[in-house]
């Protein structure tokens, strides 16, 4: 099914004011001035720092919505599944939103055939709290005057406009501010999807020929994919032209190498894998214990579809004195097959535990020996609820 | 003069969920011909391991329970045609996390018991028990500090 083309919008204005040449919002807008879908779920700019998830049938709003957000890390799945469960519709997905809403249709809460998943190649977001830290520490920026960010080439880009009527642009290189802690979410450091391979197509600018910017190199994964894309050439909103060869391979060892990098940093930020044993237990022990069981995390997962009826909320006791309580040691165990990783958990939590880390140490490992990775298959269901082994009987106890 | 738990000699205690139709009646069995087991062990009863929810388990664990053992029927001979099966699956992630958390593998146990097998209930508890002393309790357990 997968086939590669460069894309890019008709329409001059959506052509400029897209990221990389405007094809993910022509297309929202083609598919929905047809009737092809419903209504689009998109993001809205409020600031550099702040979006928000807006749906609407007006293509106007979508147009508005052009262009990427980096420092509003949002994951889109649980606001489909609220809101848009019986709509048709569609939207831009970040590989970790197209993984949730997989694993929600896994767990029925949506119906994948009314869902238009349109992919964007993720390098990764920024948290907004660091990203104002990191312009006002390295940048030497007034926050709030920031109206700009781009990532070009390995650089943040941030551009300002200071009282006076000023413009100032500075670019630091990413790896040079991880060095320093700041750059990318943890989460986003650690992730090894890069391309959102379960999504109908994978768009962005890796694999886009030198000198012929302003297009997207757009990758077809489904025949809804095909669909949609077919519809919104027939409607003349996109041009499309057959990628080429080294475009393809370009954005082969893009991935790979970012991939690469992902692998580094999940060993250099991994604080637990150095302890022993009873270290460990102890991390894990005052890691958890600030918890307020506020259930912000179990609202966010986009894994999670249990809702308000769930196991970690009803057999957590406030009154309980365990070490670690139930409402963590639950919700870490039933997430330990289809954790995604997306660091959402850590994002919201109001007392800055490292949920990232604790997820990711056990959700890996049981991944890793079950031979199962989450949210690319509708048709696997969470091995926690197989009744059968995926694995041989011979290798398990007696 | 009330005395401090943590001045009491350390007990291991340890927690076995049992199969109504052959683990439970094993540990009868096993009563019923006389063999000796350590007191350290407290049962309960489930109908079918199937309906062991891992959640139980790491419960126990967090009361204190210095060992868990989950036993039923033998693959295939289950009086609920395959719950058994989920218990054996549910159990991987059980072993999985508490290896993870920091707790020694040996506090958690899977045994398959037929209601004929007295003396291999009451080997295991046996068996369970001089482990679980050499290991020490369980850095959950709130009553006993090292």
């Amino acid at each position: 099914m997968s086939r590669c083309y460069l894309a890019w919008a008709k329409d001059e204005r959506i052509r400029e004011k897209g990221a990389d040449g405007g094809f993910v919002t022509a297309t929202l807008v083609s598919a929905l001035e047809t009737g092809f879908i419903d209504a689009a779920l998109v993001v809205e700019k409020k600031s550099v720092y702040e979006g928000i998830p807006v749906l609407t049938s007006n293509p106007e709003v979508v147009k508005e919505c052009a262009g990427s957000l980096h420092a509003a890390p949002i994951n889109l799945t649980k606001y489909v599944v609220e809101y848009a469960a019986e709509k048709r519709i569609g939207l831009p997905t970040k590989p970790c939103d197209a993984r949730g809403i997989i694993e929600q249709a896994k767990r029925r809460q949506v119906n994948l055939d009314n869902i238009f998943m349109i992919g964007l190649n993720c390098g990764g977001t920024l948290h907004p709290l660091r990203m104002r830290e990191m312009a006002a520490d390295l940048y030497g920026l007034d926050p709030d005057s920031v109206v700009k960010e781009e990532i070009k080439e390995g650089k943040i880009f941030l551009e300002s406009k200071e009282a006076g009527g000023k413009e100032k642009e500075a670019g630091i290189k990413i790896d040079e501010l991880e060095q320093k802690g700041y750059g990318r979410r943890d989460a986003c450091k650690s992730c090894v999807t890069k391309i959102p391979t379960s999504s109908d197509l994978a768009c962005g600018n890796w694999g886009v020929p030198k000198g012929e910017e302003k297009k997207t190199f757009v990758e077809v994964l489904t025949a809804k994919g095909e669909a949609i894309l077919k519809n919104a050439i027939d409607s003349g909103y996109v041009c499309i032209e057959e990628a080429p060869g080294e475009g393809i391979e370009m954005r082969k060892k893009i991935d790979a190498g970012m991939r690469k990098l992902a692998e580094s940093w999940k060993e250099r930020m991994d604080a637990v894998n150095a302890l022993s044993r009873s270290e460990r237990f102890d991390f894990y022990v005052n890691a958890l214990k600030n918890c307020i069981h506020c259930g912000a995390c179990k609202d966010v997962c986009p894994v999670c579809a249990c809702e308000k009826d769930a196991k970690c909320l009803d057999m957590n006791d406030e009154r309980d004195s365990y070490a670690i309580s139930m409402y963590n040691v639950l919700r870490i165990f039933h997430l330990m097959d289809s954790c995604i990783h997306c660091g959402q958990c850590e994002d919201v939590c109001p007392v800055d535990i490292p949920l990232t880390l604790i997820q990711r140490r056990f959700s890996e490992r049981m991944q890793r020996h079950l031979g199962y990775t989450p949210g690319m298959s509708v048709d696997e269901k969470p091995p926690l609820y197989e009744t059968e082994l995926r694995w041989s009987a011979e290798s398990m106890v007696k | 003069m009330v005395k401090r738990l943590a001045e009491e000699k350390w007990e291991p205690k340890i927690l076995a969920f049992c199969c109504n139709w052959c683990s439970y009646a094993g540990a009868d069995a096993a009563g019923m011909e006389r063999r000796q087991l350590p007191p350290a062990i407290r049962v309960i009863r489930v109908m079918c391991s199937g309906r062991i929810d891992p959640a139980f388990v790491l419960m126990g664990l967090l009361e204190g329970a210095d060992a868990v053992l989950v036993t039923g029927c033998h693959i295939g001979d289950c009086h609920y045609v395959n719950a058994n099966n989920k218990t054996r699956n549910r159990y991987e992630f059980l072993k999985e996390f508490v290896d993870e958390l920091g707790l020694e593998p040996d506090r958690l146990w899977l045994r398959w018991i037929s209601a004929s097998e007295g003396a291999l209930f009451a080997d295991m508890v046996r068996e369970v028990t001089e482990k679980i002393k050499k290991i020490g309790p369980s850095p959950l357990r709130r009553d006993w500090k090292k």
